[in-house]
């Protein structure tokens, strides 16, 4: 399984029709078994891009390709649960052949086993988003896509559930594409990040961090979250200079 | 309990009313239900209260399958939209006992005229309910269907089906009502059994008991159906609902 992208642009049109450059140059690649994280300031094209790779998007121009038949697993920005269907039922919905065992351990993993049989309406933001990673994962994917799967949840449960996410990404071995704001989820969960600049969005820097996930110290997190504010901010420097 | 008591508080008025009135323009209970046991007696109750009910399932079934299909199709594309909306406008606002009329000239006093009448009169409120409930669909879970690669009919069944769930529920209940009202029009004017027959026989030889004892049959059945199958049926669509305390 291998990304590959080489969007040369996408534009939007908004209600009065006026075109608006939303990506601008992003190209990249991405193997299985790599978490890219993709790091922007909000509103500079990151759920844009998502959506294409996604194949919900195909107005736009360039290529992505991935091998046809690849099973994707999206995590959007809401959780997207069916409010009719219990927690269990949205699950099984897109993955009708996942056996009992597997969806146990998915379950105790994410803590949700207390939750099978409630629906959407009675879960907190958090046990929601939960319970969309582990539909994610239900589908055995190929290709992982997290759009800000921790944005807006308390700092220990984001934590919690970002060790969870690196346990479940190191045991499938999945390609995953994560996109945040938060430059500690890419310091902690990703194997190369990609800064983007503002909206028209193109690719600033790429970051390949290789030590693996489990074997990183806070010393060198601390280091890369470091390196890449160093980045984001000169870059800025750059700009307000010329 | 409550229900008991506002039948009680239902039958005492009538009584005192005809007491006030008199026998001859309104009958008290008991005239009325020995009438509507005469007429069960010989089986006439039975035979056109089945006549008419049979019609209502039929042109309820065709109306409300045809028109959910339609609005359905109104809601998720755009020329459809554009083609069908002056039909709409146009069925909408037609009087049915001009719809009634014209299938009587056009295919004479048949069953399947007086059928397709009351489906015409019904079909327009069923498209115009499934199209705004087309339209309310929410896209991001089309999007989720898409991403998870959902198969076509399996996202339908369970991801676009429960969000218009409520609309047909609505489509069904204001259009039931609407067929039990033309159904007897349709009856009156061109067919030779049913509810509707009968009230325009009574009131031809102006036996109000009679024209009573058919009516409030026919009100009895729209309660049972309506206790018995349309509010179980909307009860079970909205169980994930929290429900108001």
């Amino acid at each position: 399984m291998r990304l590959e992208v080489d969007i040369t642009s996408k534009e939007y049109r908004n209600a009065a029709g006026e075109r608006h450059a939303v990506l601008a140059g992003i190209s990249f690649t991405l193997g299985t078994g790599e978490v890219g994280v993709l790091v922007g300031p909000s509103g500079c094209g990151k759920s844009t891009m998502l959506r294409i790779f996604a194949g919900l998007d195909h107005d736009y121009k360039g290529r992505v390709s991935y091998p046809a038949g690849g099973r994707i697993g999206m995590v959007f920005q809401e959780p997207r649960l069916l409010p009719w269907r219990s927690v269990e039922e949205n699950v099984r919905l897109v993955a009708p052949l996942v056996d009992d065992a597997r969806l146990s351990a998915l379950f105790a993993i994410l803590e949700l086993s207390a939750h099978r049989n409630h629906f959407p309406g009675e879960l907190s933001l958090g046990l929601a988003r939960r319970v969309a990673l582990a539909r994610a994962f239900a589908v055995e994917p190929d290709f992982l896509i997290l759009d800000e799967p921790l944005a807006s949840l308390d700092q220990a449960l984001a934590t919690h559930l970002r060790e969870q996410i690196a346990m479940l990404v190191d045991d499938r071995s999945v390609m995953t594409l994560l996109v945040t704001h938060d430059v500690d989820d890419a310091a902690r969960l990703g194997d190369r990040v990609f800064l983007l600049s503002p909206r028209p969005a193109h690719i600033l820097a790429e970051l390949p961090i290789p030590t693996p996930r489990r074997a990183r110290t806070d010393a060198e997190i601390a280091a890369i979250k470091a390196d890449i504010a160093r980045r984001i901010n000169g870059d800025r420097t750059e700009r307000d200079a010329s | 309990m409550s229900r008991l008591l506002s039948f009680l508080v239902f039958v005492a008025t009538w009584w005192i009313a005809s007491l006030l009135i008199g026998d001859a323009k309104l009958p008290p209970p008991p005239t009325v239900l020995a009438a509507m046991i005469a007429e069960a007696r010989t089986g006439a109750l039975f035979f056109n209260l089945g006549a008419t009910l049979a019609r209502v399932a039929l042109a309820f079934t065709l109306a409300m399958s045809l028109g959910s299909a339609i609005g359905y199709l109104m809601g998720r594309v755009r020329l459809a939209d554009r083609i069908g909306d002056p039909w709409l406008i146009l069925l909408l606002n037609l009087p049915a006992l001009v719809v009634i009329v014209l299938a009587y000239i056009w295919a004479g006093l048949t069953e399947a005229a007086a059928i397709v009448a009351i489906a015409v009169n019904k079909l327009p409120t069923a498209v115009v309910t499934l199209r705004e409930g087309a339209r309310a669909l929410d896209a991001a879970l089309d999007e989720m269907a898409t991403v998870f690669a959902i198969p076509r009919w399996r996202a339908f069944r369970h991801v676009i089906l429960p969000q218009l769930a409520p609309y047909v529920a609505a489509a069904a209940r204001s259009g039931l009502s609407l067929v039990w009202k033309i159904v007897l029009v349709a009856e009156l004017l061109g067919r030779p059994n049913g509810v509707g027959f009968e009230i325009g026989v009574a009131f031809q030889l102006f036996d109000i008991p009679l024209l009573l004892a058919y009516s409030l049959s026919f009100a009895a059945v729209v309660l049972v159906i309506e206790t018995l199958l349309v509010q179980p049926f909307e009860a079970r669509l909205s169980r994930w609902r929290p429900r108001a305390a």
